[in-house]
């Protein structure tokens, strides 16, 4: 070791502080370019205590007032479930068309997963707004876009379980004469059916938090209430639609960890 | 009892729960006002208007780069403030570093904000600071918490707790075993989640965009308001170039990431 490595800043010290410096110039030409200045955010931080003076206490009346908020609850709900419902169907169909060991066929396969990634890189806001000119705003268009986005996110998921499932049982019934149907009946399903199954419950929990996404665009539902409160500056409502929302979202997630524990815990689809 | 035969015993435990699942169906669906009807009226109109949509306006092509490249730095930021933000609720919120009752105000801070969709924020922040990229940055990073937060200060608990021992015997401060201890040890995880949330920050960037951030969500909105539907197409087919071109990058910077193994 000559007296250089000792004395001047290592290597890796070197590419540390150029990797840092490189990124700090970046972010700062970004914010720049935006005009944003981050330390705006507390020292202008007094817009949102006037605007959380503004929105406490929360003003529940909503909820006792009309009985339009506890339909837009159910209505977000049924969106999202029937979402959930419908586009794991879906995807669970086009995955067994797209997985190498269930379709034979290399061209349906390749136009199915073609298919898939196409749904999975449409946003979904352009799904809603297409949608909503297509069947007029409400839950019915809220409901489709949430098809759309399951397939996309949960196709791809599905193929990649179904191609690595164990081959050998279904080598092994195959041998004694089972058919491709029977293979993919007793041996593919009952590997790939609890994967599946834990995978949806997880999409419900994300299906409803966009559902309430997709409402201020059109949708339906608690989102829709929210973005109007929002627009007429009812701020109290404002809490009342949010804290909802946090509720709604909260029962769902321990809702679906509960039936997955239930479901999948005991081995009962075995 | 034949084997080959159906019986309602063997198929008991399918059976229940499936007519309990269409039963629940149907209920939301007459709630959603979901007919087959509609769905193929729907699908009539849609192929129509897509017909419509077609071709895309060229000209305004150019004009929808800028936008693009500000929801894409909206993200970007959104995403780096939010990494620093995670970080340190990941630190606030792992056992290892942190004293019980701070780890357990944090770990519901931390649930509290992944319960609260992104857009529901922007809205609150656009309500107190007024339309622009400010409050959509703003909300993004905030929405990187719930997410990373977790999964920063999982990684963290799991850390071979040896290591810190081993630090903390030879004298060096908290502030020392994080900078050096732990901070090298999640960078490479760290860094994989921040880009999986870079992905979904740039599809969030559209949608919030279209709320009132600016940017291409913005001009997709606008375009559909305004029935320019040319316009609208173009914006369309820049927003999927966007989305695909940053899933593609992302998959191909964590992949690199992973080979090598760690960022020394």
């Amino acid at each position: 070791m000559n007296l250089d490595d000792i004395t001047l800043p290592s290597k890796q010290y070197k590419r540390k502080v150029t990797i840092f410096s490189i990124s700090a110039v970046v972010v700062s030409l970004a914010c720049i370019y935006l005009n944003f200045n981050p330390i705006g955010f507390f020292t202008e931080f007094h817009f949102v205590r006037d605007l959380l003076g503004e929105m406490f206490p929360p003003n529940y009346q909503v909820l006792a007032e009309n009985s339009s908020t506890g339909y837009a609850i159910l209505q977000t709900l049924s969106m999202a479930f029937l979402g959930t419902v419908y586009g794991g169907i879906i995807a669970m169909i086009l995955a067994f068309l797209a997985a190498s060991n269930t379709m034979p066929y290399r061209v349906v396969r390749v136009i199915v997963q073609v298919v898939v990634s196409l749904v999975r890189v449409l946003p979904s806001l352009v799904v809603v707004l297409i949608f909503v000119i297509a069947v007029g705003p409400g839950a019915f268009a809220g409901m489709l876009t949430l098809v759309f986005a399951t397939i996309g996110t949960f196709g791809k998921l599905f193929t990649e379980i179904i191609e690595n499932s164990e081959k050998a049982p279904g080598e092994a019934i195959y041998s004694v004469g089972a058919s491709r149907f029977q293979v993919i009946r007793y041996s593919i399903i009952p590997q790939v059916l609890p994967s599946f199954i834990a995978s949806l419950l997880y999409a419900l929990d994300v299906s409803i938090r966009a559902a309430i996404g997709l409402g201020i665009f059109g949708g339906g539902g608690i989102g829709f209430k929210l973005q109007l409160a929002e627009k007429v500056l009812h701020y109290r409502d404002v809490t009342a639609y949010v804290s909802i929302i946090i509720v709604l979202v909260i029962l769902t997630e321990k809702l679906s960890d509960y039936l997955r524990r239930r479901i999948l815990g005991e081995g009962r689809l075995r | 009892m034949n084997r080959g035969e159906f019986s309602f015993k063997r198929y008991r435990k399918y059976i229940i729960p499936l007519l309990l699942l269409a039963a629940v169906t149907e209920g939301a669906a007459i709630v959603c006002g979901a007919t087959f009807e509609k769905l193929e009226d729907g699908l009539t109109k849609g192929i129509v208007f897509f017909r419509f949509m077609s071709p895309p306006d060229w000209p305004a092509f150019s004009e929808m780069l800028q936008p693009a490249f500000q929801s894409i730095m909206i993200a970007f930021l959104g995403t780096v403030f939010g990494t620093l933000l995670s970080i340190v609720f990941a630190m606030l919120a792992s056992s290892n570093l942190a004293p019980g009752w701070v780890r357990n105000t944090a770990r519901f801070l931390i649930g509290l904000e992944r319960s609260i969709p992104e857009i529901v924020i922007l809205l609150l922040l656009i309500a107190a600071f007024g339309l622009g990229p400010m409050p959509g940055i703003i909300a993004l990073a905030l929405g990187c918490i719930g997410m990373l937060g977790k999964l920063l200060a999982d990684t963290i608990e799991e850390l071979d707790p040896v290591m810190m021992d081993a630090m903390e015997s030879v004298g060096a401060n908290k502030m020392q075993i994080i900078v050096f201890g732990v901070l090298p040890q999640i960078m490479p995880n760290l860094i994989s989640y921040s880009l999986f949330r870079l992905e979904i920050n740039i599809r969030l960037s559209v949608i919030l965009g279209a709320v009132g951030a600016g940017g291409i969500g913005y001009e997709l909105d606008y375009s559909f308001n305004m029935l320019q539907y040319h316009r609208a197409f173009t914006a369309l087919l820049v927003i999927i170039a966007m989305v695909f071109g940053t899933e593609r990058l992302s998959y191909m910077l964590r992949k690199n990431i992973k080979m090598e193994g760690a960022l020394k």
